[in-house]
C-alpha cells in the first residue's frame, strides 16, 4: 500500500487519480477451504423458506411477499418479495442486496417492470435481529479479531443463501437471476456473484467491504470509521483484524466471478474510496464494466447511472437464455 | 406569525413539564484526538428516554454546533468525523430509532402510517417533541454557543426550528410531509408509498388520514420560522424538486434553495460553506 495522508478525499484532488490505486488484499492460504466449510455448515441448516401475501403492501400491478428463510446456524432472515400481480411463467429475476444501514426496500420497482425481486434483510436488519442484533455502528467490528466468528460470516451467508430462496419460486426463470445492490449492496452483489454460479449478472455501486484495510487509511467516513475507532482503543489488535478482513474482502471473491459485472464509482467517494473500486475492478476476470463518475461522491453518480443499469439488466435478463 | 395550533400548544406543554433528566457519559469508542464523543440519555413527553450522540471539539468554546435532527430511518450515524473538528454535534435518535427502540421499535415500512388516523396516538407527535428537546439539551451546554446553532436534516429539521427558539440557521433535504396528503398519490416509492398502501387497505379512512396529515405538515409552521433556511432539493422528477422547493421558500420568511447537482462532493461542499457562512454572519 502507498504512504496516503487520511481523508485526501476532503478538498481538491491532487494526488494521483484512484485509478493508480495499488491497492492489494493478502488471500490467506485456506481461503478456499474456509468458504467451503462455510458452505457446508450453511448446507446444514434447511433453506425452511416460507413466504406470507402481503395484502396491505400488493398493488393491482404487485403482489407482495413477506418472506422468511433459514440461514447459517439457523437463524431467520427477513425478506420481501415482489413480482407483476398474478405472473406465471419465466421471468427474470433480481436479487436486491441492501446498503450497511438502510432497511431493504420492497421492490415494488422492480415488479412494475417485469421483474421477479427478492430484497434481502441480512441478520441485524431490523426484521431479522432477533437472533443477532450487533448494532449500527457495530456489524462491521463484531468479533473482527476471528475470522471463524466474524460478524460477517453469517451476514454473507444470509445473501448466498438468498439464491435458494428465489429458485423455489416457480414463476421464475433460474437461468436470469441477477443480483443488484449498491454500497454493502455492491459488496454483496459481487459475493453473491462469486460464490453462487447460477448468477446472470451483477449490478454493482460504490461497492464497500473492498480493499478494507487500505479503506480505513484513505477514509475517515463511517462505516469504514468503525474499524479505526476500534483500533484507536484496541491497537494490539490491528494484526488479527487485517488477518479476518482479509478473508472477507471482497478482491479476494472477485477471480471467482464468471457473470458480467457493471460498477459505479464515484471518483470523491469518501464512504467507500474510489481506489478500492478500481482494486476490485481490476480483480475481476469477467466480462466487466466500470464508469466512473467526476465529483460524484458515495451517491456514485446515481442521477444518471440508473439508465446504465437499467439497461445492463435489461440486455442480460431480457435477451434470450 | 400566526397562533400555534392547540395540538402543538398540546406538545410544548408536555413536554414542558417532563424533566429532560439528562445523563452525559463518555464513549471514549467513537471520539478522536481532537474531538470527545458522548452518550447522552434524556428524556422526552410521555416519559419516554432517548438517546443521542454528543461530540465538542477539545479545547476552549464555546463552539457552534449542528443538531442533526431525526430522519426516516432505523439508524442514526455518528457524528462525521470531519465536521466534529469544527462543531458541538448532537445526532439524535428519536422514539422508535435504534437505540431509542424501546418500548417503542418502530418499523420502516410501517412508522409512517402507525396510527396516523389519530394524531394524538401517532409516534410523530412524540417524534417531534424529541427533536425540540434535542435543541434545548444542545443550548444547555456549556461547549455550545446558543446563538449559533444550525440544524440539519428533514421534515423534523423544519419542526424543530419552528417549534424551538434561537436556531441560527437550518438545511433542510427533500421533506416528506409537506403536503404529503395531497402528494403520496403520485410517488410510488417508500416512504410515500406506506400512505398509498394504507389508504388502500382502508379507503374508508382516506378523510381522516388526510386531516391527520395536514397536523404533521412542518410547512403548516413555516411562517413562525426566524431562521435562515436552505431547501435542499432534488432534480425536476424527484418528488422534492425545484418548484416544490420554491412553494415552500414562499411560505418561510428567510428562505434560500440549493438544487443538488447530482454530484456528491459538490453538493457537500456547497452546504458546508452555506452553514459556515450562515453561522459567521
Amino acid at each position: 500500500m502507498r504512504g496516503r495522508r487520511k481523508s485526501r478525499i476532503i478538498g481538491p484532488v491532487t494526488g494521483p487519480h484512484p485509478s493508480t490505486h495499488g491497492t492489494a488484499v493478502h488471500r490467506p492460504a485456506d481461503f478456499e477451504a474456509f468458504w467451503d466449510e462455510t458452505l457446508a455448515i450453511l448446507a446444514s441448516s434447511p433453506v425452511d423458506v416460507h413466504f406470507e401475501h402481503d395484502r396491505l403492501r400488493s398493488t393491482p400491478e404487485v403482489d407482495v411477499y413477506d418472506v422468511h428463510y433459514t440461514s447459517y446456524q439457523n437463524v431467520r432472515i427477513a425478506a420481501w418479495y415482489c413480482r407483476p400481480a398474478g405472473a406465471r411463467g419465466a421471468l427474470p429475476a433480481i436479487i436486491h442486496v441492501p446498503g450497511y444501514v438502510s432497511e431493504p426496500a420492497i421492490p415494488k420497482g422492480s415488479a412494475r417492470d417485469g421483474f421477479a425481486a427478492l430484497s434481502l434483510a441480512p441478520r441485524g436488519k431490523l426484521r431479522s435481529h432477533g437472533q443477532f442484533n450487533p448494532g449500527y455502528p457495530g456489524l462491521l467490528t463484531e468479533n473482527i479479531v476471528d475470522h471463524r466468528t466474524y460478524g460477517y460470516r453469517g451476514f454473507y451467508c444470509d445473501a448466498i443463501r438468498a439464491m435458494d430462496v428465489i429458485f423455489t419460486r416457480p414463476e421464475i426463470d433460474p437461468g436470469r437471476v441477477a443480483v443488484a445492490g449498491s454500497s454493502q449492496g455492491g459488496a454483496l452483489a459481487l459475493l453473491v456473484a462469486a460464490m453462487r454460479p447460477e448468477t446472470r449478472c451483477a449490478v454493482v455501486g460504490a461497492p464497500y467491504l473492498t480493499g478494507m484495510i487500505d479503506a480505513i487509511a484513505l477514509t475517515h467516513s463511517y462505516p469504514y470509521q468503525e474499524i479505526n475507532d476500534y483500533l484507536r482503543q484496541f491497537p494490539e489488535r490491528r494484526e488479527s483484524a487485517a488477518r479476518t478482513l482479509a478473508y472477507y474482502d471482497l478482491i479476494n471473491f472477485a477471480p471467482r466471478i464468471v457473470c458480467p459485472v457493471l460498477i459505479n464509482i464515484g471518483l470523491r467517494d469518501d464512504v467507500c474510496p474510489p481506489e478500492t473500486g478500481y482494486a476490485v475492478f481490476d480483480a475481476l476476470r469477467c466480462p466487466k464494466e466500470l464508469h466512473p463518475y467526476e465529483d460524484c461522491a458515495h451517491d456514485a453518480g446515481g442521477q444518471w447511472h440508473g439508465a446504465v443499469s437499467r439497461a445492463f439488466l435489461s440486455r442480460h435478463l431480457r435477451g434470450p437464455t | 406569525m400566526s397562533d400555534l395550533a392547540p395540538f402543538w400548544r398540546d406538545v410544548l406543554s408536555d413536554l414542558n413539564r417532563q424533566p429532560m433528566a439528562a445523563t452525559i457519559d463518555p464513549l471514549d469508542l467513537r471520539s478522536t484526538d481532537f474531538a470527545r464523543c458522548h452518550a447522552v440519555r434524556l428524556s422526552s413527553v410521555d416519559d419516554y428516554r432517548l438517546f443521542a450522540y454528543f461530540s465538542a471539539p477539545d479545547g476552549s468554546g464555546p463552539h457552534p454546533a449542528i443538531l442533526h435532527a431525526s430522519g426516516y430511518a432505523s439508524v442514526v450515524q455518528v457524528p462525521s468525523y470531519e465536521e466534529r473538528r469544527t462543531y458541538a454535534s448532537l445526532a439524535m435518535c428519536a422514539r422508535g430509532q435504534r437505540l431509542s427502540d424501546r418500548p417503542y421499535a418502530a418499523a420502516f415500512p410501517g412508522l409512517l402510517t402507525d396510527r396516523i388516523e389519530d394524531p394524538g396516538r401517532s409516534p410523530l407527535r412524540g417524534i417531534v417533541a424529541d427533536n425540540i428537546r434535542a435543541v434545548e439539551f444542545l443550548s444547555g451546554q456549556s461547549e455550545v454557543d446558543p446563538d449559533r446553532i444550525v440544524v440539519v436534516g428533514s421534515d423534523m429539521a423544519l419542526f424543530a426550528t419552528a417549534l424551538a427558539p434561537g436556531i441560527r440557521a437550518a438545511v433542510v433535504a427533500d421533506p416528506l410531509l409537506v403536503n404529503l396528503g395531497t402528494l403520496a398519490h403520485t410517488v410510488h416509492d417508500y416512504p410515500h408509498e406506506e400512505i398509498n398502501d394504507y389508504l388502500r387497505a382502508f379507503p374508508d379512512r382516506e378523510e381522516t388520514v388526510r386531516a391527520s396529515l395536514e397536523i404533521f405538515d412542518p410547512s403548516r409552521l413555516s411562517d413562525r420560522i426566524a431562521a435562515r433556511v436552505l431547501l435542499s432539493c432534488g432534480p425536476p422528477g424527484s418528488y422534492f424538486d425545484r418548484g416544490r422547493a420554491e412553494t415552500l421558500a414562499r411560505r418561510i420568511p428567510r428562505a434560500e434553495i440549493y438544487e443538488r447537482t447530482g454530484r456528491g462532493y459538490l453538493d457537500r461542499i456547497a452546504i458546508e460553506r452555506w452553514i459556515a457562512e450562515a453561522i459567521a454572519a
